[in-house]
């Protein structure tokens, strides 16, 4: 549900571009050279889950059960997404750190716990469905911000990071809904995450009704962000089109 | 001579005071005589005298424009000098009824501060068109309909939990357990807490700022509200657990509450007390009250005191989503007493200097 591609929401005006002259003022060359390691890394690292996944198609012969052959990459590569949470509090990226945090977490909490926590729906196909559209998002965003970074954005990366979300994210926020829901009826069978009265510190949690209310929080938010997005592209791709013409 | 100054008429209708051009002269120096007596005229003062019916005040007009189109709202005219940004709104609203004037920001320059309503026109002007940027507040609230709303919500809702409506709670489950006197001190407590807030609200507090915007009232009601339904949910709940420590724990935690709760009462007095009769802003200072005696240590004593209460609640229950209301409380006194600590620093410096913004030398 973080958006694919919402996560340039708040960016989404190209971060070091010049639109607003009174920005905040950009990272150092130091922090420059990090942020570009990150994005390096990080868009390199989807590659593997992107190569992992068409590996394990060609050798399976179908598009079943391809979780458990990016298993790993794909936990350690979304947990790094964590830093830019940090990137954003410490100033040197220009995002709202709460925004961030936000799309972070969900990305994290969908990865963690349910589809880690909950092992049966490790063979759902809902899972690649999420997945992929994660993998080909997080590419063309970690790229978008490395090619930023080093101020030479080909038209086509950006092009492709405020057009392609228009499918991939429903197909991700589909992916992720439909994945909560078949992990519901193991979380109450095993009372996963959930503490019931009575006990010393008079506190109960059901981790199967915290689960619909997550899924009924998709509801709100979710068109808000697209919408957004959209007119993010807007803006973008139409002032691209200016500069270009006044060119 | 009389007949004589007639022909300087319009001049002496005008100022009497140019009386002084008492001269016999001829009609050779009747030009010179005008010319005398209009240097005399602008020599003297620019404030026309009291005694004039058509006195020259020069009203102002001032022109509001929309922030964000730039595009002209209406003009406000015939404004006297020595008005105040409050008349210009109120006659603001008058032509334009649906923008009362708490709902009303001004500024100057587009991103300039909101003025203030208690600005003098004047102070403004630099011709005679003032030129201000209007942008809609949303709607307003008083503060004392703020505060009202906010604390009756959490007094009713805890007690809708402590009679134990059968809709919340198991009809026979809380028929059967028997109650720890915990939970009856806790409702008690509770109680007590927001029935204090609300007759201060009434009848201690004195509310400078007027009006708050809709959405804040909207926002704490739902923090407080929501917080309050979860927290008496568990403490009434027919399995809920008392205390580890029993009744020596509830004990100690109670007093501890009643203690805070009467050292909050008597800050807020004080506070009070001293905006009322303040002739010169200083510090308050502690009273014969021991209560007030944390205002040596302390620049913002009352939200010291008001977390302690939580805290002492939350022992006194021992239950976690008490504890985690009352760390957000702290978090959000934290960063209330820091502001404050700032403009005390500000404004009283030697006396605010050693003390800590909310916890005792810690912080």
């Amino acid at each position: 549900m973080a958006a694919a591609g919402g996560g340039g929401g708040s960016r989404a005006d190209n971060g070091y571009g010049s639109q607003q002259p009174r920005r905040r003022k950009g990272p150092g060359a130091l922090a420059t050279a990090y942020l570009v390691i990150y994005n390096v890394v990080m868009t390199a690292g989807w590659l593997v889950i992107a190569v992992g996944l068409v590996r394990a198609y060609l050798a399976k012969g179908s598009y079943h059960s391809l979780y458990y052959s990016i298993e790993k990459p794909l936990k350690f590569f979304q947990t790094g997404a964590l830093l830019e949470i940090l990137h954003c509090a410490l100033g040197i990226v220009p995002s709202s750190v709460v925004l961030t945090a936000f799309q972070v977490m969900s990305r994290v909490f969908l990865t963690w716990a349910v589809t880690h926590s909950v092992k049966e729906v490790q063979t759902e196909d809902s899972v690649l469905l999420f997945v992929v559209a994660w993998t080909i998002t997080e590419i063309i965003r970690y790229s978008f911000y490395t090619f930023s970074l080093l101020n030479h954005l080909p038209y086509l990366i950006k092009w492709a990071r405020y057009t392609l979300f228009i499918v991939l994210y429903p197909m991700g926020v589909s992916g992720e809904l439909l994945t909560i829901y078949a992990a519901l009826p193991f979380v109450r069978q095993s009372g996963l995450y959930s503490i019931s009265l009575p006990n010393k510190y008079n506190f109960s949690f059901d981790y199967y009704t915290f689960l619909i209310l997550v899924m009924i929080s998709y509801i709100p938010i979710f068109p808000q962000l697209y919408f957004h997005m959209l007119h993010q592209r807007r803006k973008v791709l139409s002032h691209t089109e200016e500069h270009k013409k006044s060119e | 001579m009389l007949r004589k100054q007639k022909l300087s008429a319009p001049e002496h209708k005008r100022d009497p005071a140019a009386h002084g051009g008492t001269l016999s002269m001829s009609h050779n120096n009747t030009r010179s005589f005008f010319n005398f007596s209009q240097l005399v005229l602008s020599a003297g003062n620019l404030k026309s005298p009291p005694v004039l019916k058509h006195s020259k005040i020069t009203y102002f007009e001032v022109e509001i424009l929309d922030v964000q189109s730039k595009k002209q709202i209406c003009i406000v005219d015939k404004v006297p000098p020595s008005s105040t940004l409050l008349d210009v709104k109120h006659k603001f609203h008058k032509a334009c009824p649906q923008w009362y004037p708490s709902r009303v920001g001004l500024q100057l320059e587009r991103n300039g501060p909101y003025l203030k309503d208690s600005v003098n026109i004047q102070s403004l002007a630099v011709s005679s068109i003032i030129t201000l940027y209007f942008t809609d507040l949303g709607q307003q609230v008083g503060w004392t309909t703020f505060f009202l709303t906010e604390y009756t919500g959490p007094l009713l809702i805890y007690l809708l939990f402590y009679i134990r409506l059968s809709t919340i709670y198991d009809q026979v489950e809380s028929t059967k357990n028997f109650r720890h006197p915990v939970v009856h001190l806790a409702c008690f407590c509770h109680c007590l807490h927001y029935i204090r807030h609300l007759l201060e609200t009434l009848f201690v507090h004195k509310f400078s700022g007027g009006h708050t915007p809709l959405k804040n009232m909207i926002k704490g009601c739902a923090f407080y509200w929501g917080f309050t339904s979860w927290i008496a949910y568990y403490i009434n709940h027919p399995r809920y657990t008392p205390p580890s420590f029993g009744h020596r724990q509830v004990s100690l935690a109670a007093l501890g509450f009643l203690m805070c709760e009467a050292g909050n009462h008597f800050i807020n007095v004080v506070l009070a007390h001293q905006n009322h009769s303040g002739s010169k802003a200083c510090f308050p200072s502690p009273t014969y009250n021991p209560f007030t005696w944390l205002f040596l240590l302390v620049s913002c004593p009352n939200y010291t005191y008001e977390v302690g209460s939580w805290i002492s609640f939350t022992v006194m229950t021992q239950t976690l989503p008490v504890g985690i209301f009352a760390f957000l409380m702290v978090i959000q006194m934290s960063l209330w007493a820091q502001k404050k600590h700032k403009l005390y620093l500000k404004k009283f410096y030697p006396e605010v200097r050693r003390k800590a913004a909310m916890i005792p030398i810690i912080f």
